[in-house]
C-alpha cells in the first residue's frame, strides 16, 4: 500500500487493506462518468478536477470525523458543488454570464437519484465508448480509459503499461484535447449514436485484458487487477442491449477462460511455469464455468470472431484433463480459423506449436518454413523460442541451439529467461 | 452441391437470470454447444453471411412498402449460405446451430435456385 499517514489511519478503519483505494477507484470512474453525462465530453478535465477534490477532502473528513452513512452520496455532493463552483468561478473570470455556462451550471443543479444500478452502468458504458472515439489517437485510448473508467492515477497507469508518466500524461492530454475540440455539443451522446465504435470498445477491453494477463510483470496483484477491470467493464457491456452481441460475449468468455488459469502460471516465488508443468487442480473451477456459460451464449449468429476462435482455444486448455490429452488437433483447426478473420503471421506460429503436439514437431516446422515471418516476429524472442523448441525435439540441435542463443539473449525479463533456459536445454524425447 | 439460406430469426432477447454455478457435467455441455456450433464455420459455410439491418422495404407489383416482415415480433437476425447434400442435411446442419437450440429462435431454410449457367 502506498498511503502517507491520513491514508493509514483511514485504511485501519476499513475491513480490508486495499478496500479503500478500490473503493476511492470505483467512485472515481463511477462520478466522472455521470458528472461527464451531465455537463459534456468536452469539460472532462473540469470534471476529473472535481472528482479528485472531492475524493481529497473524503479523505481528511472521513478520518477526523465519523464515517458518512452514504460515502458515495457524500462524495457525489462534494464532487458537483465542486464543479458548480469552478463554473461559476469560469464565467465570473470572463465577467459575462456566458450562456453556455449557465446551462451547464442549471443542469449539473438538477438533484441527481442516487443508486440505480442501471444508471451507473449506462454512464460507465457511454464514457468507454466516448474514450473509444476514432478520432482519439488508439494508444490514447487506453490510457483515458484506464484513467477516467478504471479512477487509476497517471503513476499507476505508467507502473502497469511499462512506460513513463510523462508519456501517459502526454497520451492523456491529447485525448483530452481531441474531446474539447469535438464535442460542442453540451451533453454526451446517447449510447445508441455511439454504438457504431463497438468494434473499438472490444479492442481497448481486449487490449486492457491483455495489459494484466500477458504483462512481464511479475507481481500477480497488479496483473489481476487489470484483468478484474476489463472483465468488470467487458459484462457490463455485454449485459446492455448496446453490447449483447456475441462477439461481447467471446470477449467476456475468453477473459474468465484466461484468468481462469492466472494463478497456476507461476511458481509462487516469481517463475513461470509452463502449460505442461501447471498444476491444473490450481485452476479456478468457478471462472471456468462462467467462462463456459459466455462461450455457449457466445455461440450463436452468423459471425465467427476472432474472440471466438480465442475463446475456443482458452476453452480447450481449460477442459482438457491433462496437457497430453489436450485436444491439440481442435486448437490448431481453431487457429486456422482465427487467421481468416484476423490474419496475422502469430497465428501461423501458434497453430505450428499446436500442431507440433498433435502430429509431431516436423509437421509444425514445416508450417514455420512456410511462412515467411515479416522481421518483428523474426526479431522477437518468441520466434527464436519456438524455432529452438522444434528442431529440439525433432532432433536437429545445432539449429535448436543458434535459436535458444538469440532468444535467451531478447529475453525481455529475468522471469522468462529461467523459462526459456529450462524448457530449450530440456533433451529431446 | 445445392447451397441453402438461413435466415437467422430471434425472439427479444429476455433479461438473463443470475446463473448458478454450473456442475461439471453441465460445462461440458456448454463448451460442447459451443464447439457444434463452430463446427458449421469449418467446413459447410459458403458464405459467412452478414448482419441484416433493421428496416428495410418489401416489394411487391404495386411498389415498395416498408414491410411487414413475416411477424413483427420477430427480429430477423442475419442470414449464412451454407452448402448440403440436401434438405435434411441443411436441417442437421441447422438443429445443432444453437439459434434453433435457444427458446424463441428459429432458422428458416431455403434451397438457392442455381441459375443457369453458373
Amino acid at each position: 500500500m502506498n498511503g502517507g499517514p491520513v491514508h493509514g489511519r483511514l485504511s485501519r478503519t476499513s475491513a480490508a487493506p486495499g478496500l479503500v483505494e478500490h473503493f476511492f477507484r470505483r467512485e472515481y470512474g463511477r462520478l466522472v462518468a455521470l458528472l461527464t453525462r451531465k455537463v459534456g465530453v468536452r469539460h472532462i478535465d473540469v470534471v476529473e478536477d472535481a472528482v479528485q477534490s472531492a475524493l481529497l477532502a473524503a479523505l481528511t473528513a472521513w478520518t477526523t470525523r465519523a464515517f458518512p452513512d452514504d460515502p458515495s452520496a457524500w462524495l457525489y455532493r462534494v464532487a458537483h458543488n465542486n464543479l458548480i463552483g469552478e463554473f461559476r468561478r469560469k464565467a465570473g473570470r470572463r465577467r459575462i454570464l456566458e450562456q453556455a455556462l449557465v446551462d451547464v451550471v442549471e443542469s449539473v443543479n438538477q438533484p441527481e437519484p442516487l443508486g440505480f444500478a442501471g444508471e451507473v452502468r449506462d454512464d460507465l458504458l457511454r464514457m468507454l465508448f466516448v474514450c473509444c472515439d476514432d478520432a482519439i489517437p488508439r494508444e490514447s485510448q487506453l490510457v483515458f480509459a484506464l484513467k477516467t473508467l478504471c479512477g487509476f492515477s497517471t503513476g499507476e497507469i505508467a507502473l502497469r503499461l511499462f512506460t513513463t508518466e510523462a508519456n501517459v500524461y502526454k497520451r492523456l492530454a491529447r485525448a483530452r484535447d481531441r474531446l474539447r475540440a469535438a464535442d460542442a455539443g453540451l451533453q454526451t451522446p446517447p449510447l445508441d449514436a455511439l454504438k457504431s465504435r463497438l468494434p473499438s470498445v472490444h479492442r481497448v477491453l481486449y487490449l486492457l485484458f491483455n495489459e494484466g494477463y500477458l504483462s512481464a510483470n511479475a507481481d500477480l496483484a497488479i496483473r489481476r487487477e487489470l484483468c478484474d477491470e476489463a472483465i468488470r467493464l467487458a459484462s457490463l457491456l455485454a449485459e446492455h442491449p448496446v453490447g449483447a452481441v456475441p462477439e461481447t460475449f467471446a470477449l467476456v468468455a475468453l477473459m474468465h477462460l484466461h484468468t481462469a488459469r492466472l494463478s497456476a502460471r507461476t511458481d509462487g516465488a516469481g517463475g513461470l511455469l509452463l502449460l505442461e508443468e501447471q498444476d491444473r487442480s490450481l485452476w479456478d473451477r468457478e471462472r471456468i464455468g462462467l467462462g463456459a456459460e459466455w462461450l455457449k451464449q457466445s455461440a450463436s449468429g452468423d459471425v465467427f470472431s476472432r474472440f471466438h476462435a480465442e475463446a475456443g482455444i482458452a476453452a480447450a486448455h481449460c477442459f482438457a484433463p491433462s496437457f497430453k490429452e489436450t485436444r491439440w488437433a481442435e486448437i490448431s483447426d481453431l487457429y486456422a480459423m482465427m487467421e481468416r478473420v484476423d490474419p496475422s503471421p502469430l497465428n501461423i506460429m501458434n497453430q505450428a506449436v499446436a500442431v507440433a503436439e498433435w502430429r509431431g514437431p516436423e509437421a509444425g516446422l514445416a508450417l514455420l518454413h512456410a511462412l515467411a515471418p515479416p522481421s518483428w516476429l523474426s526479431g522477437s524472442y518468441l520466434w527464436d523460442a519456438v524455432m529452438s523448441d522444434l528442431h529440439r525435439r525433432a532432433g536437429k540441435r545445432d539449429i535448436a541451439r543458434q535459436h535458444m542463443d538469440r532468444a535467451l539473449a531478447s529475453a525481455p525479463t529475468e522471469a522468462v529467461r529461467a523459462l526459456l533456459r529450462r524448457r530449450l536445454t530440456t533433451p529431446a524425447e | 452441391m445445392p447451397k441453402y439460406l438461413f435466415i437467422q430469426r430471434s425472439a427479444p432477447r429476455t433479461p438473463q437470470q443470475k446463473p448458478q454455478q454450473p456442475s461439471p457435467a453441465q460445462m461440458q455441455e456448454m463448451y460442447a454447444a459451443f464447439n457444434a456450433w463452430k463446427e458449421k464455420f469449418k467446413d459447410n459455410i459458403v458464405d459467412m453471411g452478414g448482419k441484416l439491418k433493421a428496416g428495410g422495404k418489401v416489394v411487391t407489383e404495386s411498389g415498395a412498402t416498408d414491410g411487414p416482415f413475416v411477424e413483427s415480433k420477430e427480429v430477423v437476425g442475419g442470414y449464412m449460405l451454407v452448402s448440403a447434400e440436401n434438405i435434411e442435411q441443411a436441417i442437421a446442419v441447422a438443429k445443432e446451430s444453437p439459434g434453433v437450440i435457444s427458446p424463441g429462435s428459429s432458422v428458416e431454410i431455403r434451397e438457392i435456385q442455381e441459375m443457369p449457367g453458373s
